[in-house]
């Protein structure tokens, strides 16, 4: 499944993606980014590319059409010689604190939720906590409760604590998403987090 | 499978007994199983079974289980791999309560023909089989005893309420011998190998169901089904405490080093959750298991603020770090304790918690002190560390402790650190029922979780 393939089936289930348009020339990108409004992110969308960032495959930021033609031919330039979908043109998200939603089918316990702070929390110190499909609500809430990182989210240095609501939706949904159609393996990552709600930047997953 | 775990406590609690493979060769397991009847003056009936021999230790040796004339309501079996599903179907023939398989040879070599087999003639039988590949079990109460470790290199713990289910026999059998040279007791133990028929699932439900049994410890390398393990475990612990180590769980740290959080969900971060899930306790290690165990039979608490007494300022001021680190509270003392704690120390003590009874305390300032912080509404639970290198205390704070321990209102936890003579006082308070801590760390952290679990129990609604 290509990329737009995933996200429209994310929105099948609900889930609310930021404002995105699949871009195959500059003109189409111009006119997806005056659609959407600036800022937007622009994203190379190949299948032959796994981490887009390593590759310089991803601009943020950019506020205008100038911006994002220059951006728009620095990102082709450096899938050269791969096969491309497209430009995913994407809204900037929000301000706030990145949390990574992931899901798995374990052998022993099938579908389980897991949830981390984006970054090196969880790339250094493996700061996640999970639990066993399905969910309830005083499940995520305990999640939260046992990132030894919580107090980020709890607003720490001044922050409005992020919503909690919105991480507990996302968290059942997810869930139920994964047991609906059975997903082997699904990643949020980043989601941003501010007090009002959140946004899910980049989503994949694999049956 | 309701009919197998009836026919489980038949087979757990036998009052007659046959051996398979018994011997009278010195150090062959069939020799030592066969021993440990005859020294435990087993209660019932023991038929040894093998068809060389016709008589063995002044018992009548018998060909074959279904050559026994009586009814036989626990068959142990430690013959060849080969010959184990013969044994077996032989053993439902004779409408036998149970087997215990202590032979390895089957699943763990490859051998699943030998195990589906047995597992066929178990399941179209409804007959309960413990094993392969396993130690059995052992019951202090019916003295049943298939743990082919000789008695004098592997003390037997007494009769107690704490049942302990092992897939490995290894980790079983030493935490055993511990529990016994710590004074703890057991109510049943599980050794269950393979699990080929019955696993820790059905263990967990058949304990639930166990009399003498109150608290659980389960060690696990990896579920036979994770799914009923975490329904298992839901239903079971809400009655009795499960405390579970798991063994194996590295892969999760080395998945958690991955980007992904699809791939940071490595099996241990599964086998976590399902304990969270579940508000099961999990202990990190063997000595964390007999620190937690022993603090569980204390009475249940909703609170978190500690009270903690001490004849030594310093090791006060590690319990407050433990404490705290450990997420619990320190209890403020009302003024009336305040004002009767003012009359036991000296003059120039202080009176605050953790409270410094000073090294002039002797036993009457602990035992008044113990009195006031047990009536004293402020206070949850209790932490008491005694040095017992200072002059004035002696052998009567054992009966002091003893008596807090046996209050029945507060959970108390002891401390007492130092060598040859304090361990051998620790030795007598652990038998006395006091859960005795030789670091203010281990103390603190056993009565987190104890309280964490009784704060589970009072949402619960029950006692």
């Amino acid at each position: 499944m290509t990329l737009v393939e995933d996200f429209a089936l994310l929105e099948k289930h609900g889930f609310t993606l930021l404002p995105y348009r699949l871009a195959k020339s500059e003109k189409e990108a111009v006119g997806a980014a005056k659609k959407i409004g600036y800022p937007v992110a622009l994203k190379i969308v190949s299948p032959e590319i796994e981490h887009k960032t390593d590759v310089g495959g991803v601009k943020v930021n950019i506020r205008n059409d100038e911006s994002l033609a220059l951006a728009y031919r620095d990102i082709v330039q450096s899938a050269a010689g791969k096969k491309i979908d497209g430009v995913l043109v994407q809204k900037m998200a929000r301000k706030g604190v990145e949390l990574i939603i992931g899901g798995k089918k374990d052998p022993q316990f099938g579908h389980m939720m897991v949830l981390g702070l984006g970054g090196i929390y969880v790339e250094i110190f493996r700061d996640v906590s999970a639990r066993i499909c399905p969910l309830v609500g005083s499940d995520v809430e305990e999640m939260v409760s046992e990132l030894k990182s919580h107090p980020l989210l709890e607003g720490a240095r001044g922050k409005k604590p992020v919503n909690k609501k919105a991480l507990q939706q996302l968290i059942l949904k997810a869930c139920n998403f994964m047991q609906k159609e059975d997903i082997k393996e699904m990643d949020l990552n980043p989601v941003v987090f501010d007090d009002q709600g959140c946004d899910i930047v980049d989503a994949r997953f694999s049956r | 499978m309701k009919k197998m775990l009836q026919r489980l406590k038949l087979a757990a609690n036998p009052r007659s007994v046959a051996i398979v493979g018994a011997s009278p060769t010195q150090n062959k397991i069939g020799n030592v199983v066969l021993r440990n009847f005859l020294d435990a003056k087993f209660p019932g009936k023991v038929y040894p079974v093998n068809p060389k021999h016709t008589e063995m230790y002044g018992l009548k040796c018998y060909a074959k289980v279904s050559d026994i004339p009586g009814s036989v309501d626990c068959v142990i079996i430690a013959t060849p791999a080969e010959t184990v599903p013969g044994v077996v179907e032989d053993c439902a023939a004779k409408k036998a309560g149970g087997v215990l398989i202590l032979s390895g040879g089957f699943e763990e070599v490859g051998r699943t023909d030998l195990a589906q087999r047995i597992k066929e003639i178990a399941d179209a039988n409804g007959m309960p089989v413990v094993g392969p590949n396993c130690l059995g079990i052992y019951n202090p109460y019916s003295k049943l005893d298939s743990v082919f470790l000789p008695t004098y290199k592997l003390e037997r713990p007494k009769p107690g309420n704490i049942a302990f289910i092992t897939q490995s026999g290894a980790v079983g059998s030493t935490v055993m011998d511990l529990a016994a040279f710590y004074g703890l007791g057991f109510s049943k133990f599980i050794s269950y190998g393979n699990s080929t028929v019955l696993d820790e699932s059905d263990y967990l439900e058949f304990l639930m169901q166990d009399k003498e049994t109150e608290i659980i410890i389960l060690y696990l390398e990896g579920a036979k089904d994770g799914r009923r393990l975490l329904e298992a475990m839901k239903k079971v612990n809400r009655v009795k405490p499960i405390i579970a180590l798991k063994a194996g769980r590295g892969m999760g740290g080395q998945a958690a080093a991955r980007s992904h959080t699809g791939n940071i969900a490595g099996s241990y971060l599964a086998y976590q959750a399902a304990f969270k899930q579940a508000k099961v306790t999990e202990a990190e290690g063997i000595s964390e298991v007999f620190d937690i165990v022993k603090i569980f039979d204390q009475p249940k608490t909703a609170g978190n603020r500690v009270g903690v007494i001490t004849n030594g300022g310093g090791m006060g001021v590690l319990t407050a770090d433990a404490i705290e680190s450990e997420g619990l509270a320190l209890a403020q003392f009302s003024k009336e304790t305040e004002a009767e704690l003012k009359k036991i120390l000296p003059a120039y003590g202080n009176v605050a918690n953790p409270l410094d009874l000073v090294a002039d305390a002797g036993v009457e300032a602990y035992e008044k002190a113990l009195n006031l912080l047990l009536k004293d509404p402020g206070v949850d639970a209790l932490v008491v560390v005694v040095l017992l290198q200072t002059p004035p205390i002696d052998e009567r704070i054992i009966h002091v402790l003893a008596a807090a321990a046996g209050n029945g209102k507060k959970p108390i936890a002891t401390i007492s650190v130092g060598g040859t003579y304090t361990e051998s006082y620790r030795k007598v308070l652990e038998s006395k029922g006091v859960p005795s801590y030789n670091s203010p760390r281990a103390a603190v952290k056993a009565m987190e979780r104890f309280i964490t679990y009784s704060k589970y129990c009072a949402e619960l609604g029950k006692k």
